[in-house]
């Protein structure tokens, strides 16, 4: 019915400047897809090139198989929930919710039926009368998504929804908008720039940067197997440690320390495992093994991070995106690694800590490229 | 906006006032293109030049010669532009008293204005002081009471302090403007706080916090009312006709191009020259100070 | 120093401090106050006593005769004529200025080519001084040898008289105001329209609203505090008309364009400098006018409360 496709899209705008690079990417009928990345990654634009609020400057989006580049948002059949909600302020929320409805010429008893079906689902009855300036933050957001899915359209856009609500809220009506696609089961593009958000929301993730679509999968596959290293710094938090180290003979090694079990092809090398990655073992342990100078603990209740130097590798630890001056070693590459424990665990500060490598806890990077190379 | 290096003179709304550059607030449609060019192009041109046709005609006016004025159908170019118009305008009347006169009564009143006007808006904006919200009610009260009424009186206030017939009589009723105060106080009260309490705490005075951190994050809404009280004196007549009676020593250039008018009536080709060197300069001020005209025009709009 | 020497001490100390905060504060604004109290609240006051008495500008007479000067201006002829100049003025400046001004915001709030240049051209006459704008008329207007009449006859119309036919001076200074006003009033409703989210346009357009919907249900009623703004300070500057009139027809002709403060400065700077004493007389005029322009000012401002919505 309502899928959308992205074929080769690319948005430039005066100036020259490339917000959207040749995206191609389908979103499944009744998929819950989420475009996120940094601030200017383009994933803004691309939602609003599907909304039909910017135009097109190569490629075709589609929508349900039709193509659509050349159509009003209006007749396009979807609808969006803005970052700032964009409530008609001078209407009441029965109003606001009704709008839609009433442009398209829908019979009163008919809009009747449907603003009272939608205001019971999200909970809008006693807000009827009242005017977006006299509700809450949260308020105005839930009558922002009745007023888009009242129309009952086949494609539900979402800018950055919850961005403006506090940290409690945004939480719970996350959940809530989980619940809200199982039961309504529209086609769902949602654009975000928290990951985390991206994580726990989506079926699949889309990644972009810099207008270029850098990975789309199943949160749980690109969290576990990021395609590049800019996926791996981006997702999961705090980022994945990135260690320089040097392939020979199919041996990959960082500093004095070899890796079993993984093979690169000869050269350098960017090693990746993700904080939960690296365990304390024991001091006799015989596996692989790094001594780390405990410097920095941050407990969080549920779990500790635990951030050290580890010995002889200076210089060679490349945490990505790492712009926090008081870890970080003058020239921006450092030796701080971050390791994620349970907090019973918890070591000391300035204590030494022996960690090893988890099973399959190792990816591997092409400095050049950036890009994943298979482990094994 | 930035609130420290670009306040907005005194609103919460997130406008561009610079030069009203923002988003067009329209959504691009697809249609199809009848025309070369933009269809409100069909609209604005016409209309531009309706706005500017006073202007240009009296700019050509000036550059004819007495018969060729004085011709119809309308000659629409001088052929040889007569410039000695201008200097004829200045030679044969006062043309250059009038000019100075203004020139200083503007200069003495807008700075005036913005000494006075910062200083009590500064104390009406930060200083609590007994009586400061019925004095500031009062104040705004007088803004409501239209000129005519204050007229009589105040031309007999002028006249017994023997002010009357001078420049003085245009400078001393103006120099503190109740308009330019309630906009600095407004401005000010939009300026962040905490900059002003870390100098207290520094034991800075409070003039000294004016001067030297209020005043430059100021700069903005001081030019602005700088420029709107500059255009109000530069352009006043009513209070000029009223005041200088006699001495035509003083008059200022609007009485002066009033009366210049009077006694040149069929000579169009000096009257028009006068006219233009006297919009000269307001004009000249406008293109360089744009923004500061539209942001104060927009603000007694959205303020008022 | 014991305890109760110290506490006095902190007593003085803080009264000072509070002390030099109220010195400090009327320090600051007193050089304005004063003169704003000696040329703006002392005047108000004493026109009103001026209006109950008879008093000349010249001569020292003032004798105080009550409400007489009120009841005189209800038989004056000359009075009457000039409110109903002034009433007439008022209903064409005000609508055509501020309706004119909407479309040319409107046409304004676009990035196309040359639109700086269009921009420039409506708000340029705003610099103008009334005399200039009075002598760039005059001039256009002129009955032989205006370009208006030219052009007019170019397509068939005219010439007219302009400000020298007693039926159309009237209409010839509204042409002149609105042309100098129009900027004015086009740079507050393009600040207005410019606050008009961009985000509100496009879900009108994405719930399907044509772009006259969008306009009507959406972007006009957020200009309604900067259309009631225009209402009233146009209303105010309209009945308070004088320079244009005093240059450009002086009250003619016939008498055709005195509006109420033309009136009220002949009364007392033309004909009560000479020999009599009208200034009281005049300032009863002043005064009702001014009673006029308060009532009309508030039942605007009222009746708008009730009709805008001002978005939080």
């Amino acid at each position: 019915m309502a899928g959308v496709t992205f074929d080769a899209v690319t948005k430039v705008y005066p100036g020259r400047v490339v917000a959207v690079r040749e995206l191609s990417l389908g979103v499944g009928d009744g998929e819950f897809l989420i475009l996120v990345g940094p601030s200017g990654c383009g994933k803004s634009t691309a939602l609003r090139m599907v909304a039909g609020l910017e135009r097109i400057s190569e490629g075709t989006i589609s929508i349900g198989g039709r193509v659509v580049n050349d159509v009003p948002p209006k007749d396009r059949d979807i609808a969006m929930v803005f970052q700032n909600y964009a409530l008609y302020p001078h209407m009441t929320v029965e109003k606001n919710l009704a709008f839609g409805l009433r442009q398209r010429k829908t019979r009163p008893d008919e809009v009747r039926r449907m603003v009272d079906e939608i205001s019971r689902m999200l909970g809008l009855e006693d807000l009827l009368r009242r005017r977006p300036g006299q509700l809450s933050g949260g308020q105005r957001q839930r009558v922002a998504m009745g007023r888009a899915l009242v129309r009952e359209p086949e494609v539900f856009l979402l800018d950055e929804p919850l961005s403006n609500l506090d940290a409690k809220l945004r939480v719970q009506m996350r959940a809530q908008l989980k619940r809200l696609h199982e039961r309504v089961g529209v086609t769902t593009i949602y654009v975000t720039h928290d990951q985390v958000e991206a994580i726990t929301l989506g079926e699949r993730i889309a990644v972009l940067s810099d207008g270029v679509l850098q990975q789309v999968g199943p949160p749980q596959d690109v969290y576990d197997h990021p395609a590049n290293v800019f996926v791996a710094g981006f997702i999961g938090s705090p980022p994945m440690n990135l260690l320089e180290g040097t392939a020979s003979d199919g041996r990959v090694a960082v500093g004095e320390v070899e890796l079993d079990r993984v093979r690169a092809p000869d050269g350098p090398v960017l090693i990746g495992i993700r904080p939960e990655g690296l365990r304390p073992v024991g001091s006799d342990d015989a596996g692989v093994t790094f001594e780390v100078g405990v410097d920095l603990v941050e407990p969080l209740g549920d779990e500790v991070l635990v951030h050290g130097s580890i010995e002889g590798l200076d210089g060679r630890v490349r945490t990505p995106g790492a712009d926090d001056g008081l870890l970080a070693e003058a020239d921006g590459s450092g030796s701080t690694v971050t390791i994620r424990l349970p907090p019973e665990e918890r070591p000391p500060a300035g204590s030494r800590l022996r960690v090893g490598v988890a099973p399959n806890a190792v990816r591997l990077f092409d400095p050049a490229t950036g890009l994943a190379i298979d482990a094994t | 906006m930035s609130s420290i290096t670009a306040p907005a003179p005194t609103l919460d709304e997130p406008l561009d006032l610079a030069y009203l550059e923002g988003e067009t607030g329209m959504v691009e449609r697809p249609r199809r293109r009848l025309l070369p060019f933009d269809p409100w192009h069909l609209f604005l041109a016409p209309l531009a030049f309706v706005m500017l046709l006073p202007l240009v005609w009296m700019v050509v006016t000036s550059l004819q010669t007495r018969a060729q004025t004085l011709h119809f159908p309308p000659i629409l170019w001088p052929g040889t532009p007569q410039f000695v118009n201008y200097l004829d305008v200045i030679r044969d009347s006062a043309f250059g008293t009038w000019f100075w006169n203004t020139t200083v009564v503007t200069v003495l009143v807008v700075a005036s204005n913005l000494v006075l006007c910062t200083l009590a808006a500064y104390g009406f904006a930060r200083i609590r002081f007994l009586g400061r919200g019925f004095i500031y009610f009062v104040l705004l009260a007088t803004l409501m009471v239209p000129l005519q009424v204050v007229l009589i009186p105040t031309f007999l206030i002028v006249k017994q302090l023997g002010l009357l017939d001078h420049l003085g009589a245009l400078v001393v009723p103006n120099l503190a403007n109740v308009f330019g105060i309630f906009m600095l106080t407004q401005f000010f009260r939009t300026l962040p706080i905490d900059l002003e309490e870390a100098a207290r705490i520094d034991g800075a005075s409070r003039l000294s916090i004016l001067l030297r951190i209020v005043v430059p994050l100021s700069l903005p809404a001081l030019a602005t009312l700088a420029v709107i009280q500059f255009l109000w004196t530069w352009n006043d007549f009513l209070w000029p006709l009223v005041t200088i009676l006699t001495n035509q020593g003083a008059f200022t250039l609007q009485l002066g191009l009033a009366t210049f008018q009077g006694a040149h009536q069929t000579q169009w080709h000096l009257v028009a020259a006068a006219n233009i060197m006297s919009m000269v300069p307001l004009i000249v001020l406008f293109l360089i100070a744009q923004r500061y005209f539209v942001r104060g025009i927009a603000t007694q709009g959205l303020k008022g | 120093m014991s305890a109760a020497a110290q506490d006095v001490g902190t007593v003085t100390r803080f009264r000072r401090f509070l002390v030099s905060d109220h010195v400090a504060g009327w320090a600051f604004i007193l050089p304005s106050v004063i003169l704003i109290v000696l040329f703006g609240i002392v005047p108000i006051v004493w026109g009103l006593i001026l209006s109950f008495q008879r008093a000349g500008l010249i001569s020292p007479e003032r004798e105080w005769v009550g409400f007489e000067n009120y009841a005189r201006i209800a038989s004056d002829p000359k009075a009457r004529q000039a409110a109903i100049n002034t009433i007439y003025y008022t209903i064409l400046f005000v609508p055509i200025s501020i309706m004119l001004a909407l479309f040319v915001a409107h046409a304004l709030n676009r990035k196309i080519a040359l639109i700086r240049f269009y921009r420039l051209a409506v708000f340029i006459p705003v610099v103008t001084s009334t005399i200039a704008t009075g002598i760039m008329f005059l001039w256009l207007f002129d009955k032989n040898f205006g370009l208006a009449n030219w052009l007019l006859g170019k397509v068939g119309l005219g010439p007219f008289g302009f400000f020298e036919d007693p039926n159309q001076a009237m209409l010839a200074l509204v042409m002149m105001t609105v042309w100098g006003w129009l900027g004015f009033d086009t740079i507050i409703y393009l600040a207005a329209l410019q606050g008009v989210p961009n985000e509100l346009v496009e879900a009108a357009a994405i719930d399907g609203a044509s772009r006259w919907t969008t306009f009507w249900r959406v972007t006009w009623p957020m200009l309604g505090p900067a259309t009631l703004l225009l209402v009233v300070w146009s209303t105010i500057s309209a009945l308070q008309l004088f320079d244009e009139v005093f240059f450009v027809t002086h009250g003619g002709p016939l008498g055709r364009t005195s509006v109420v403060v033309f009136y009220v400065y002949r009364l007392a700077f033309e004909q009560g400098l000479g020999a009599l004493s009208l200034a009281g007389y005049a300032a009863a005029i002043a005064y009702v006018l001014f009673l006029v322009i308060l009532i009309l000012t508030l039942a605007q401002f009222w009746l708008g409360r009730r009709v805008v919505h001002y978005s939080s």
